[in-house]
């Protein structure tokens, strides 16, 4: 497979490094501009292709509704009475005196609702939708109030009376594992849960990737280096919070919903309610950004019941400290403990590494993201022997779940240090040490599937040739790299295309747009089948009631599969009209082509047909119709005998992989990091769609800064989270963004989306941080093991040393004998 | 409830209305008072006095040298006036910072002082360039209060609740002066204040330091004046050694807090840092020298 490197910074970064300099001008009118070595075009380039999305002008102009903008006769507002406490048993419930209140229409508690423990994708079955006896985390819903304005919902919250009895909140993730910790869950026993999995104690999961034996391995390698990095939860923050309306006909519902998986909600609130999913219809208005804390079912039952019981239509806005609470989506704390054994010219021998993952009061989809976070600390990297195992431990802290490349930013930050360190240890330069161990076209992955194409090698050269040009290095600055991969999610997607009448086109797909621009862009594949323009077609999506089934925009899926779906349905159209234009042009199906909106005999300009001619012939017969499923692609071949807990993640498919390249100005005297300069370099298989991907990039990268250095959700020792607000929850906004290029490498993947592509939705947010992280030791000669790397510990890291991880390495061994007592027998091990 | 709303044009309605109302309060922008009730911290007062149609709020103009800006002059004015860049330079460099582009447009001077925030950034300029503001009253014309006695406490203020303050009078500086402001920020929009330092050298003609004044912002329940440090620039040479000797000073007798933006720890050593870089930034201004507006970007990296 030929690479082909597409730089696409020459012809869209002028773009964005003009716009950083025209940010700069308004705010600093006398500062020279310094930092930035381009100057701004005088004309900039058009977009290629000339294309604007479907749903673009809508949202710039704001006239896109979103969910909490549609208008239903009689509305009623939704308030949720949440726990406000970490643990605590509910003594008491009365709701009296608030249903007493003027304009309340209902309220609902556990009882009001059929019994049903629900869990994501089956994992663990460990959740109400109210409380029932306890609450286990500040955002637990305890009730929920239904009235005919915001104040008055408001109110009749307030008025629930609710006597707790506090107990003592489960925050430290090595103590829970250990025996004779108080439990989360104390009825984990009874709780249904995934064959692949063994809940038991505070333990939801425990997922191992193994591969020969990394103990022995590591006994008898020349040098070995262990470490321990430790990662605060952060949070997705969308702009637009939760908002869900439910309005009942008769005894069917339709759910308007902020969510990026209609039809997991819709299963997920006929499941709760015990009605049948037919009578269930989830609609998404327009999504104002997810990054995957609307990745699940949420509120859609609570707000249905509700609906019924006033039988009005109901809606649910959360504030922005409850979308800070209460959405069990956010990204994990984790603990890793990592440990790998090396030869003395730096190969790797073997890797063993304990990842710790804070899932929070209820296990969510974290099970499969320890999983995930396995594969992460293996790394492109290749490695004889691998022992990587990850538990999933309940605290009573927010319940964590996939936000953007779930584990990804935080196992890649450990990872990627731990990786310079290594360099450091023989001598090696990071570059130099990653040209040695990084995985080649044909070598073994952790748990043997063959790597396809030398996309790690190709994006490492080509970042740090990119960063390394440029103006000197002056006091205070310093470059960092890091690498990495991260997989596309296969799995089952539907779509059909039509032509109508008038030779116009429209996908009909139950695909859900949450901003990347994915399904917008899915007139680009049909386009490029049946000859005609993105712009011909229109398209009906995240309706449940009209497309067919998608997984939702999670895991890079949805140009992975919803595309080839597109793609396949667009072809069989291309059957259908080619059929027709072999009658109207007499001439054979294989001497014809689609181009321009026609249909035409190869090499002869004037034998052609339009599409709208075609289309107004097909509409009086057998129409232009055509659906596409597109068989998902087999994982490729691997070995995971010998791991424990597989969940589907043991193997990558079509893995993207990546080198971010920073460069930063450090100010030691404060610990402020200032990130001038990101260079991302992208084995994407296949760009379908420049403007998107590279959107995909800066949009991940801005994101990423934000949690390496800002970010961070802090707890108190009561459990509560401390900067629930965005004015000390501190995103990083365009006044920080630092200049950014993406470069584009292509080895399209053999078992890949549409035309070899691979996923590039979540890649841009995995290496950032620890490509700062590097930078930062660079600068200083220190090295912080805490993950956000905010300027206070820094600073604490330049002038004390200490390094921010707290406790001292941990011995593997005891995960052992605490899995063993708490199971109860053996080792647990299926 | 809000259940009273006016928007007078003149001042004498505004302050008949203060008079005569005891739940009125004064809104100009706004940018403090329904940020607070959105978030549930203070809820929107009973009865509004809209100011921003009062159009001799508004007016602003340099008067023998003194500066006398309307209550409701906006940040983006201070930030972007030729005259207030080049002689009360510290006032520029923190109306440049406050908020985004969005709240400097709307927010307004004063505001910013009435709203008495610990963590305000123009008010620690308007100390150490010895501002002062003029409340007015029905019934009693008017007072000159200066800044540095305006605020009492977090949120509070030594106004009557039936004043109004209507202007900002800055005096010039002196000649071979310089002025800056510099807050310690780990993000450069919609930022608050860890620490911040505002400081006035008047230079003497060898050079050496005549006078300073240094005012400090975010380490107390109000803007303070560091005593210390001012006593160790006085007659002392302009030199990095003096400058850190000074930021030590002012370190050493401020009792931060430790809150979930920063330890107690840090802000005290920060503002070692941060006042050590604004007196050189004022130091090179009183030379003659450029460092750009806002200061605070330019102390990154810079000498401590």
């Amino acid at each position: 497979m030929q690479a082909r490197p597409i730089r696409i910074a020459d012809l869209v970064s002028p773009r964005i490094a003009a716009a950083h300099i025209l940010d700069q001008d308004d705010e600093e009118a006398e500062a020279p501009v310094t930092e930035n070595d381009q100057q701004p075009p005088a004309d900039l380039p058009a977009p290629t292709p000339p294309w604007i999305r479907a749903d673009g002008q809508a949202k710039a102009t704001g006239q896109a509704r979103y969910t909490a903008d549609l208008a239903f006769p009689g509305l009623a507002h939704a308030r949720l009475l949440l726990a406000g406490r970490a643990h605590a048993r509910i003594v008491s419930l009365d709701t009296t005196r608030a249903r007493s209140l003027p304009g309340v229409l209902a309220i609902l508690t556990q009882d009001d609702v059929p019994e049903h423990r629900y869990g994501s994708f089956g994992y663990v079955l460990d959740r109400t939708l109210f409380a029932r006896d306890v609450v286990r985390f500040e955002g637990e819903v305890v009730a929920a109030v239904a009235a005919l304005t915001p104040e008055q919902a408001a109110a009749g919250v307030a008025a629930i009376e609710v006597e707790y009895e506090d107990l003592p909140p489960i925050l430290d993730v090595e103590a829970a594992l250990r025996p004779g910790s108080p439990l989360v869950h104390p009825a984990i026993d009874t709780y249904g849960h995934d064959p692949n999995l063994e809940p038991a104690g505070n333990l939801a999961g425990r997922s191992t990737i193994v591969k020969g034996d990394a103990a022995a391995a590591i006994a008898a390698a020349p040098i070995v280096v262990r470490e321990r990095y430790v990662a605060d939860m952060a949070h997705p923050v969308p702009i637009e919070p939760h908002a869900v309306t439910a309005d009942w006909s008769g005894d069917r519902v339709t759910v308007f919903s902020s969510t990026q998986v209609p039809f997991a909600a819709r299963s997920r609130t006929a499941e709760v309610l015990e009605i049948p999913e037919h009578r269930v219809r989830v609609v998404v208005s327009h999504l104002g950004g997810g990054f995957g804390g609307k990745c699940d079912f949420h509120f859609e039952g609570h707000v249905a019941a509700l609906a019924r019981a006033a039988r009005r239509p109901v809606r649910l806005v959360l504030t922005r400290h409850e979308e800070f609470i209460a959405p069990d989506k956010v990204t994990h704390g984790m603990v890793v403990d990592v440990e790998t054994g090396l030869d003395a010219d730096g190969t790797i021998l073997a890797r063993k590494a304990r990842i710790l993952l804070d899932c929070g009061a209820y296990a969510s989809d974290t099970p499969v993201l320890g999983q995930i976070a396995a594969m992460m600390i293996a790394g492109p990297y290749r490695i004889p022997a691998v022992d990587i195992e990850a538990l999933s431990i309940y605290t009573n802290r927010t319940p964590s779940g996939s936000v953007r490349a779930p584990t990804g930013p935080q196992a890649c930050w450990a990872v990627e240090q731990h990786h310079d360190v290594l360099a450091a240890r023989v001598g090696l330069d990071p570059v130099a040490f990653r040209r040695l161990n990084l995985v080649h076209d044909g070598d073994e992955g952790p748990t043997r599937q063959r790597h396809e194409g030398d996309g790690a090698h190709q994006t490492l050269e080509a970042a740090v040739d990119r960063i390394q040009q440029g103006e000197p290095l002056g006091p205070g600055e310093s470059i960092g790299i890091a690498a990495g991969w991260w997989f596309s999610a296969p799995g089952p997607s539907g779509a059909f295309v039509r032509i109508e009448s008038d030779g116009s086109g429209r996908i009909v797909t139950g695909a859900q747009e949450n901003g990347t621009g994915a399904v917008m862009a899915l007139p680009i594949l049909a386009a490029e089948e049946l000859g005609m323009r993105p712009e011909d077609f229109a398209i009906t999506y995240q309706d449940t009631d009209t497309g067919p089934y998608d997984g939702g925009s999670s895991g890079s899926q949805t140009t992975f599969n919803n595309g080839r779906a597109v793609i396949e349905a667009a072809r069989e159209v291309k059957r259908q009209l080619l059929e027709l234009a072999a009658v109207a042009l007499e001439a054979n199906v294989a001497d014809l082509e689609l181009r321009d909106g026609h249909a035409g005999v190869v090499g002869s300009p004037d034998r052609r047909v339009s599409i709208a001619e075609l289309a107004t012939t097909a509409h009086g017969g057998a129409l232009l119709l055509a659906r596409g499923s597109g068989m998902p692609p087999d994982a490729p071949e691997h070995d995971a005998s010998a791991c424990v807990g597989r969940l589907g993640f043991e193997s990558f498919a079509a893995p993207t992989f990546f080198c971010h390249a920073v460069r930063i100005r450090l100010d030691p005297a404060t610990g402020i990091v200032r990130t001038t300069k990101v260079i991302t370099a992208t084995d994407v298989g296949r760009v379908l769609n420049a403007p998107g991907a590279l959107g995909q990039m800066t949009g991940g990268v801005v994101m990423a800064l934000g949690n390496a250095t800002l970010e961070g959700t802090v707890f108190g020792a009561d459990g509560l989270q401390r900067n629930a607000s965005l004015l000390d929850y501190k995103l990083l906004t365009t006044a920080d963004a630092p200049e950014i290029e993406a470069i584009f490498i292509e080895n399209p993947a053999s078992n890949g989306g549409p035309r070899g592509s691979k996923g590039v939705g979540e890649p841009p947010i995995v290496p950032t941080a620890a490509a700062i992280a590097n930078a930062i030791t660079a600068a200083t000669g220190v090295r912080v093991r805490r993950l956000p790397m905010t300027p206070e510990r820094v600073w604490r890291a330049i002038t004390t040393g200490d390094d921010g991880a707290a406790e001292a390495n941990a011995p593997f061994g005891p995960s052992e004998t605490a899995l063993a007592e708490l199971a109860g027998a053996g080792t647990g091990r299926r | 409830m809000t259940d009273r709303f006016i928007a007078p044009t003149t001042i004498e309605d505004a302050l008949a209305i203060l008079a005569r109302d005891k739940a009125a309060r004064p809104v100009a922008g706004g940018t403090d008072l329904v940020v607070a009730s959105r978030q549930g911290r203070k809820p929107l007062p009973e009865s509004i006095v809209a100011i921003h149609r009062i159009a001799e709020l508004g007016q602003h103009a340099v008067n023998d040298g003194s500066l006398v800006v309307g209550a409701l002059t906006s940040h983006a004015w201070l930030a972007g006036s030729a005259e207030v860049r080049r002689h009360w330079t510290a006032l520029a460099d923190a109306a440049a910072i406050v908020g985004s582009p969005a709240t400097r447009a709307t927010g307004t001077i004063g505001g910013n002082l009435m709203n008495a925030s610990p963590a305000a950034e123009t008010t620690a300029p308007l100390v150490v360039l010895g501002a002062n503001v003029m409340l007015r009253a029905i019934g009693r014309g008017s007072r000159i209060v200066p800044v540095a006695n305006l605020a009492v406490g977090p949120g509070r203020t030594s106004a009557a609740a039936d004043e109004l303050l209507t202007t900002v009078i800055v005096p010039l500086p002196p000649a071979a002066s310089g002025s800056a402001y510099i807050r310690l920020e780990y993000r450069r929009a919609m930022e608050i204040a860890i620490v911040g330092a505002a400081v006035l050298v008047t230079l003497a003609a060898d050079s050496s330091i005549a006078s300073a004044r240094i005012a400090l912002t975010a380490v107390g329940p109000t803007i303070v004046r560091a005593p210390d440090a001012e006593a160790v620039l006085a007659g002392g040479a302009a030199d990095p050694a003096t400058f850190r000797a000074a930021g030590a000073a002012a370190a050493a007798t401020a009792r931060p807090i430790d809150d979930v933006r920063a330890s107690a720890d840090y802000r005290g050593a920060m503002l070692a840092v941060v006042v050590t870089r604004t007196i050189a930034a004022a130091v090179a201004r009183a030379r003659g020298d450029a460092i750009p507006i806002p200061a605070s970007r330019w102390a990154h990296g810079q000498e401590a």
